[in-house]
């Protein structure tokens, strides 16, 4: 009897959880300030659920973190002093930062990354009280990991360029042809250039870079190398991309915001109107 | 028969609540429901699953009908169905359901009847107004539109309760 009552009990808990979420989902569907509210509200619930899980991960891995970042700072020290002798006169350059003084870089921890769905995402562990503003980049030495979304007090959400929605503006080589980079759809590591008109000629081993005419992205990241080109319905060539990013092997990233984006944005608004 | 007495009478609180809302805005700091009331005063024999799945329903049809977000009442009825049990053992006391008698104005009294209502309609309404609120107004009018509504509605719904737990109708049919 009274494990029939428990069983009850069970039941109508389950019931109740799934009639729940079905009418948040209604109200997701039909109000977009309620809409907007649960996501917020979900995004911080998984920053709280997958930032918890991994604070305990990366207590345990403290101690090999801190010996990779020893063994990275001594090559980085090296190849510092290489370069410092070889060029004397670019050291205040690039000591002051005046190589790219538009863009303020924010180095982040990955929170949760996903990578099984066709809209992947990000969660990083800073936010508006660090600096990071909506719509601005997610880069690492190796590539463009994706684009801030949303943005809390002490996470950010952000879309991976694994995500059918995001697309970068991108250059082969350094002078090259500018075209779109949309993830492949299918492996971590693989993109696609689109729209490459046929006049340009892309060859398979090719660089490409962030074009640096968005306001998001600064220029000349290396993305990765072309592998393959063809053309398609005999209009336009595309080429499959080889990422040097792998999005799967990934933990720390760089968020890069540009100061200026909302007087570029601004300056484009003033433009449609005219 | 009497079952279809029993969904007549829902039936028609339904469509007065629906009314309500869609003409009856007395004030943009009070809701006037009377929702959770129609909950509580269910058979106390009624299990659970069936009291949740009958307020998702009902909350969806006031929804769909009054022009509001689809949902929110069927969210903010859930869990009122959900304690019900529970509400009932603490105000009206365990014997309600071994003697497994309806809740009746009559027997409860309209004090504990009072508190029944109160208890489910303040429950009904955190989830309501927290949800209608999304995070936008400030915490005093929030605060001021729940103890505005709270004594609203409750007052309406002591006199429903009176009005579909009236056994001398009952009794006379």
């Amino acid at each position: 009897m009274q494990r029939s009552t428990r069983w009850n009990t069970i039941v109508a808990a389950a019931i109740f959880i799934i009639l729940e979420v079905a009418a948040c989902g209604l109200i997701n569907r039909t109000s977009t300030l309620q809409n907007s509210w649960i996501n917020r509200l979900t995004h911080r619930m998984m920053v709280f659920t997958w930032g918890f899980g991994d604070n305990i991960r990366n207590y345990f891995s403290l101690s090999k973190a801190n010996d990779r970042l020893a063994q990275e700072n001594f090559e980085l020290s090296r190849e510092l002093d290489y370069y410092r002798n070889l060029y004397p006169e670019e050291r205040a350059r690039a000591v002051d930062g005046s190589d790219n003084p538009d863009f303020r870089y924010i180095p982040a921890t990955i929170v949760k990354i996903s990578s099984n769905t066709q809209h992947n995402y990000i969660i990083l562990n800073k936010g508006y009280a660090d600096g990071v503003e909506p719509h601005s980049g997610i880069i690492t030495p190796d590539g463009v990991v994706g684009i801030i979304d949303a943005v809390d007090a002490h996470y950010s959400y952000g879309l991976t360029i694994m995500n059918t929605k995001i697309s970068v503006s991108a250059r082969v080589g350094s002078n090259g042809v500018v075209a779109s980079l949309v993830w492949n759809g299918i492996t971590s590591n693989g993109a696609l250039l689109k729209n490459i008109p046929l006049h340009y000629e892309v060859a398979a081993g090719d660089t490409i870079c962030t074009s640096g005419i968005s306001e998001v992205l600064p220029g000349d990241i290396p993305l990765g190398t072309v592998c393959e080109v063809y053309t398609v319905d005999g209009v336009v060539n595309e080429a499959s991309v080889d990422l040097f990013q792998d999005l799967k092997a990934l933990r720390y990233v760089t968020i890069v915001s540009n100061p200026v984006k909302d007087e570029i944005v601004g300056l484009e608004e003033k433009e449609d109107r005219i | 028969m009497r079952h279809l007495n029993s969904i007549i009478i829902v039936v028609i609180l339904l469509v007065a609540q629906v009314l309500i809302c869609n003409y009856f805005n007395l004030s943009q700091f009070v809701m006037l429901t009377f929702l959770p009331v129609i909950i509580l005063c269910m058979p106390v024999n009624t299990g659970t699953i069936r009291v949740l799945i009958l307020s998702f329903l009902m909350g969806i049809a006031v929804d769909f009908f009054a022009d509001g977000i689809l949902g929110m009442t069927a969210a903010a009825l859930l869990p009122v169905a959900l304690l019900r049990k529970y509400i009932i053992s603490l105000v009206f006391g365990e014997e309600v359901f071994a003697r497994s008698e309806n809740i009746t104005m009559r027997r409860q009294g309209p004090f504990k009847m009072n508190i029944g209502i109160v208890l489910s309609t303040a429950l009904f309404l955190l989830v309501y107004l927290h949800l209608d609120d999304a995070g936008l107004r400030p915490f005093w009018f929030n605060l001021a539109r729940f103890t505005a509504s709270l004594a609203a509605s409750s007052l309406v719904s002591l006199f429903i309760a009176a009005l579909i737990t009236d056994e001398e109708r009952t009794k006379w049919r």
